[in-house]
């Protein structure tokens, strides 16, 4: 029981990771190392933005989640967009802003831990099993962010828009879709997924600088097993990878649940590159 | 992007120069400060130069370059610690175990187009960071491996051993670099398709190559844990690799002696920003981000490569 709760709210702060990850590559082909920066920088404004300058927590996790993603629309159309003909300046740029996030976190907090104040402090038992409220929390919001977002993407023009650029980015222009603009949007819904990943995890995860280098290992792992730019194909990974670093954990121990994502990574590319639910391994 | 040949009679003999110099310049200035600002730079001039040799060569960039340099100065720290070998047994074995790296790495990764290969590469060398801390009762966690025995107890005999070493190392990754080997390596960066038409093996030679510059930058892991007399995770970190790719970028890639020149260059010229080690990181971000949008080409093989064809094109 204690593994079937706790694997489905490690799945859910991997699934919210890796839908955007795959989002903006699916659609942008950006492959954005500095994707686990959303998620730490989601993490740390809210925590300024409570301890420090005071706000009630609802309107602090509101706020970073919008400042998150205005912050990767503008590393998108400053930094991202005039390397795009390349894949690798694009892996390139990111990686340094993502060093360079870290750099700044560091020398404006340290690196000791920081406390982000948790939504709901009360336990609950659920069929026997203690769990806090704040992870309960992050699972709700995680299938409603989610659902939301798929909701969007199917159910919406700007939704059609997105899912047209993804499947043929150049007859979407052809179309008419104004592409540029639509990256931005993606990317910002990206970066505030991450952003809100790192709002609801805050309180029960480590918060300290280095924190975005295992979301993007994490968010990799489970892309290259759902396949690159699938969004279901993502969500079940995260569900796949999350129990089974949880089985991992309970079963054997807690230190070999990194390998578990090294694992699946390597052994999925070399048995089925295209991913469980991709169309294609090389584009 | 523009490809570089290799040696030529005026570039040897110019690297040959460059490489007296740097042999005679702590005799001249007697400082053993020195001593240790150029060992450490020479080392980054053989991990640079083994990036490049993989990824400056093929295109393919490998962002995980610390796991190499990382088990090789763990396998030294092991050896010389746990099993009491000899100093010197270090130095084949960091570069065999290097290579069985980048074997199991390359394999799975290196068949495939797209980002897979950098992708699992950062994502290897951040994991074995971690393990490195996790399993601590073996590898000393944090602390890491201490009181390795030195190669050559004297810094000035050491130091000129490691740029030997570099020579050695930057000559024969250019001597293949200049061979048909380096052509096709640049021809599969130019266009893989082409090259699997023209029925090339390419994903042997990517990983070959790849096994190549990992042996490389392990023999570099092992001569920094001979000089360090210690190794510590923090050799596995990104910072490490970012640090190695803009030496690479500095120097110009695909150069193979670029590199060598952006290592020193940069690690002497970061040596005054030592005191405040953390601006340091900062400082090898920002430029990295500078020289990609305005100097794609790097700094030092372009002016180098103009200088020598001045003559030649009035």
């Amino acid at each position: 029981m204690e593994i079937l709760i706790y694997g489905a709210v490690t799945s859910a702060i991997y699934a919210m990771l890796a839908v955007g990850f795959t989002l903006i590559f699916g659609v942008a082909r950006v492959l954005n190392l500095a994707h686990g920066s959303f998620y730490a920088l989601g993490a740390y404004s809210a925590y300024v933005l409570t301890t420090l300058a005071g706000l009630p927590l609802w309107l602090a996790a509101l706020l970073s989640i919008g400042l998150v993603a205005v912050f990767g629309i503008l590393v998108e159309k400053i930094l991202i967009r005039p390397q795009r003909e390349s894949q690798l300046g694009v892996l390139m740029i990111s990686l340094a802003t993502a060093l360079v996030v870290e750099q700044v976190l560091f020398l404006t907090f340290g690196s000791e831990y920081r406390n982000v104040p948790a939504f709901i402090d009360t336990k609950f038992n659920l069929w026997g099993v203690d769990v806090a409220g704040q992870r309960l929390l992050t699972l709700a919001v995680a299938v409603v962010a989610i659902g939301g977002l798929y909701a969007f993407i199917q159910f919406t023009r700007l939704g059609s828009a997105i899912l047209a650029i993804s499947q043929d980015p150049l007859a979407a222009k052809y179309m008419g879709i104004p592409s540029d603009r639509i990256f931005s949007l993606v990317m910002g819904i990206s970066a505030g997924l991450a952003a809100l990943a790192g709002v609801m995890a805050g309180p029960f995860l480590s918060v300290q600088p280095s924190m975005h280098l295992l979301p993007i290992v994490k968010a990799f792992a489970i892309v290259v097993v759902g396949g690159l730019g699938s969004i279901p194909g993502s969500i079940a990974a995260a569900f796949m990878l999350g129990y089974a670093e949880t089985l991992v954990a309970y079963g054997i121990s807690g230190s070999w649940t990194e390998i578990v994502s090294v694992l699946a990574t390597l052994l999925m590319l070399v048995f089925r590159p295209a991913g469980l639910f991709g169309k294609r391994a090389a584009f | 992007m523009k490809t570089f040949k290799g040696l030529d009679a005026v570039s040897s003999w110019a690297g040959l120069a460059a490489l007296v110099l740097l042999a005679v310049m702590p005799v001249v200035f007697t400082s053993n400060y020195l001593v240790g600002v150029l060992t450490v730079a020479a080392i980054y001039g053989i991990w640079s130069v083994s990036w490049d040799f993989m990824s400056g060569l093929t295109g393919r960039e490998n962002f995980g370059h610390s796991l190499f340099i990382g088990v090789g100065a763990y396998a030294a720290g092991f050896l010389n610690v746990q099993f009491g070998l000899g100093p010197w047994w270090s130095l084949p074995v960091s570069m065999l175990v290097a290579m069985v790296f980048a074997l199991v790495l390359g394999f799975p990764t290196l068949r495939l187009k797209g980002p897979y290969f950098a992708l699992a590469m950062l994502s290897s060398a951040v994991i074995m960071q971690r393990l490195m801390l996790i399993f601590w009762e073996y590898t000393g966690g944090e602390e890491g491996i201490q009181d390795i025995t030195p190669l050559i107890a004297n810094h000035l005999h050491y130091y000129w051993f490691v740029l030997a070493v570099l020579g050695i190392v930057t000559l024969l990754l250019s001597w293949l670099a200049k061979s048909r080997w380096g052509l096709i390596l640049r021809a599969i960066r130019g266009d893989e398709a082409t090259c699997l038409a023209a029925g090339l093996p390419i994903t042997h030679y990517k990983i070959l190559s790849l096994v190549i510059s990992a042996a490389f930058a392990g023999l570099g892991g092992a001569l920094y844990a001979h000089y360090q007399l210690q190794v510590s995770p923090q050799l596995f970190a990104v910072v490490t690799s970012i640090t190695v790719i803009t030496m690479v970028y500095v120097g110009g890639m695909g150069s193979i002696y670029g590199p060598v020149g952006g290592a020193l260059l940069l690690t002497v010229m970061t040596e005054g920003l030592r005191d405040f080690g953390e601006w340091r990181l900062m400082v090898y971000s920002m430029l990295l981000i500078f020289i990609l949008f305005f100097l794609p080409n790097g700094i030092i093989a372009p002016v180098w490569h103009k200088w020598r064809h001045k003559g030649q094109q009035p």
